[in-house]
């Protein structure tokens, strides 16, 4: 390497300080502080107690934090596949040539473009006992008391949480699908018509193998954010047990500071519960491409 | 070929006609009943349409009429909006800053622990946000950022960093680097290469970048909501607190559409001028 060389590699390296030094300092490093405090270690509040294990055996002793873990795991992943399974419908439909597809371009992209918020403010006025679907159903005779209306919002089977992300998330994975399916073009499904195969399997095993890709990554990003998400179960949810980041929230606030203890040790349990999961994920994906020849 | 196949015609199948309304419905439908109860004076069970229009109570506007209320500035509509595009222009502009060489190394050098360094960049896209959220709250109220502009827009750099940095190395893969070196054989100085050569060559997806930039930012609940400690409001976190009751009242129906405005805005924006494949380049694996 001449000086040369080595002068404009320098001066690239430092060209990532930025980067770096936001994602590893407030990234990691805030990773890292919610561990050592799950672990006991605050000493601003008095406490240093690290390594210190009873935070978590409090948290996963008790038999709410399971049902709490459950209900985040039952929430992301419902409404991942379903949004997985209607926009790589949507994606297949947007791909062909049909009168106003200018306007789905605009349409369907809507959601992604706006604030969960927006999405709970819809679930609310068409979901509630007040509703418009209540109206609905009042207005066809079959019910004439708003609390005659089965309760679809604030129960732990979580509709209105999982119609909110299925409506922002669809589009989500539309376009990401989207974008893939443009790329590869229509060669390999129009040599495997002509050699025969089925609508089916021209789907299963000509078009589904050449999107996975855009399928897992959208996939993803989509329960990993699920997991994590506040405002939705917060909002809509069915109250005590609620779901991990809300737990954490709420531990988070309490008078009593000692629990934002626990509540660290909440937030380390989601990061290792999405780590785990994610990772397993991807692993079996990769043993997936590799058997298909890829990588 | 008699009977063509379906999959492999042009045109849509009778179920995918029937699945397009479906979504156009399920997409766009809820926002009807919003603006209707937007402009509802009454608007009781089970009435499908409001009993009592705002329009004929027009005089008797004593009480704070969803409209009024909103364009007022006890709302706080307007402070909500100024704040959400000021950190959304900020956060885009220190995001383009600080992504531009990186995505610009990662598209033309290989070094060591190169793929190790890409999936760290893209690590916080699968971290929940709930975690960083809580877990930089006590950082920040430490560090007295917490309730700050300045860390609102730190936090949102964390969300933004892995899209922008994946755009503008799909943008530079493309580019090519021929027309650098001419620049340079021909003598230009580097300042000159990267402001007359290589800026107006990534322009459309510099653009398309920070477009997505914004948006998400624009976006964001959590972090804001969180880290803003109920000092800084922006559009998605005042919405939230008109709704976290579990109902929507005629000015909450009114904010929500403000708060959709600018999303509508960006979609007509972005689609005029960005191509369709732009976006979708964030997203490859």
């Amino acid at each position: 390497m001449t000086a040369r060389e080595r002068r404009t590699r320098i001066l690239q390296m430092l060209q990532l300080i930025p980067i770096l030094s936001v994602l590893v300092i407030l990234f990691g490093g805030a990773l890292v502080m919610a561990l050592l405090q799950s672990l006991g270690f605050a000493p601003w509040f008095g406490i240093n107690t690290f390594p210190d294990f009873s935070y978590f055996g409090s948290l996963w002793g008790s038999q709410t934090f399971w049902v709490s873990l459950w209900l985040t795991l039952y929430y992301a992943t419902v409404s991942t596949l379903l949004a997985l399974v209607f926009g790589t419908m949507l994606a297949l439909a947007l791909i062909k040539a049909f009168p106003g597809k200018w306007l789905y371009k605009y349409l369907y992209k809507l959601p992604l473009m706006i604030p969960y918020t927006v999405g709970i403010a819809l679930a609310v006025i068409m979901l509630s006992s007040g509703g418009v679907l209540s109206r609905i159903v009042a207005f066809a005779g079959l019910i004439d008391d708003p609390g005659q209306f089965p309760q679809i919002l604030k129960t732990h089977y979580g509709w209105g949480i999982i119609a909110v992300y299925v409506w922002k998330q669809t589009p989500f994975i539309t376009l990401a699908v989207y974008a893939v399916l443009l790329g590869i073009g229509r060669e390999t499904e129009e040599a495997a018509a002509i050699l025969g195969a089925r609508r089916g399997a021209i789907f299963f095993r000509v078009t589904l193998p050449q999107i996975l890709p855009g399928i897992v990554s959208s996939t993803l990003i989509c329960f990993a954010f699920n997991v994590g998400a506040f405002e939705a179960p917060f909002i809509l949810g069915g109250g005590f047990p609620d779901t991990l980041p809300v737990v954490a929230w709420r531990y988070f606030n309490d008078a009593d500071y000692t629990l934002q203890l626990q509540g660290m040790a909440t937030v380390v349990s989601i990061g290792i519960v999405a780590g785990v999961i994610l990772f397993a994920y991807l692993w079996v994906y990769r043993r997936y491409e590799r058997r298909m020849g890829r990588h | 070929m008699a009977g063509g196949n379906d999959t492999l015609s042009t045109r849509l199948s009778p179920f995918q006609k029937i699945y397009l309304l479906l979504v156009a419905g399920f997409i766009v439908g809820p926002f009807l009943p919003v603006i209707i109860q937007s402009l509802a004076f009454r608007w009781a069970w089970p009435e499908l349409l409001p009993g009592t229009w705002w329009l004929e109570q027009r005089e008797r506007s004593m009480l704070p009429l969803a409209w009024d209320y909103v364009l007022s500035p006890y709302s706080r509509v307007w402070e909500a909006t100024v704040n959400t595009v000021f950190i959304g222009l900020v956060v885009t502009a220190i995001c383009l800053a600080i992504c531009l060489p990186v995505a610009r190394l990662l598209a033309r050098e290989s070094f060591a622990g190169k793929s190790a360094f890409e999936f760290f960049l893209s690590l916080p896209l699968i971290v929940p946000e709930a975690a960083i959220g809580i877990a930089l709250l006590m950082i920040f109220i430490r560090l007295g950022l917490a309730g700050s502009y300045a860390g609102i827009i730190i936090a949102h750099l964390i969300p933004t960093i892995p899209y922008m940095v994946r755009m503008l190395t799909a943008v530079y893969q493309g580019l090519g680097r021929d027309f650098e070196e001419q620049a340079m054989i021909l003598g230009a100085r580097p300042l000159q290469i990267l402001w007359r050569v290589t800026l107006p060559m990534l322009l459309p997806g510099v653009v398309a970048g920070a477009l997505f930039t914004f948006l998400v930012s624009t976006n964001i609940f959590l972090l804001t909501f969180f880290l803003g400690q109920g000092q800084v409001i922006t559009l998605p976190t005042l919405l939230f607190s008109k709704i976290s009751g579990g109902n929507l009242d005629t000015t909450a129906a009114g904010i929500t559409l403000i708060v959709t405005l600018p999303g509508i805005i960006l979609l007509i924006i972005s689609e005029r001028f960005i191509k369709e494949e732009a976006f979708g380049k964030g997203f490859g694996s």
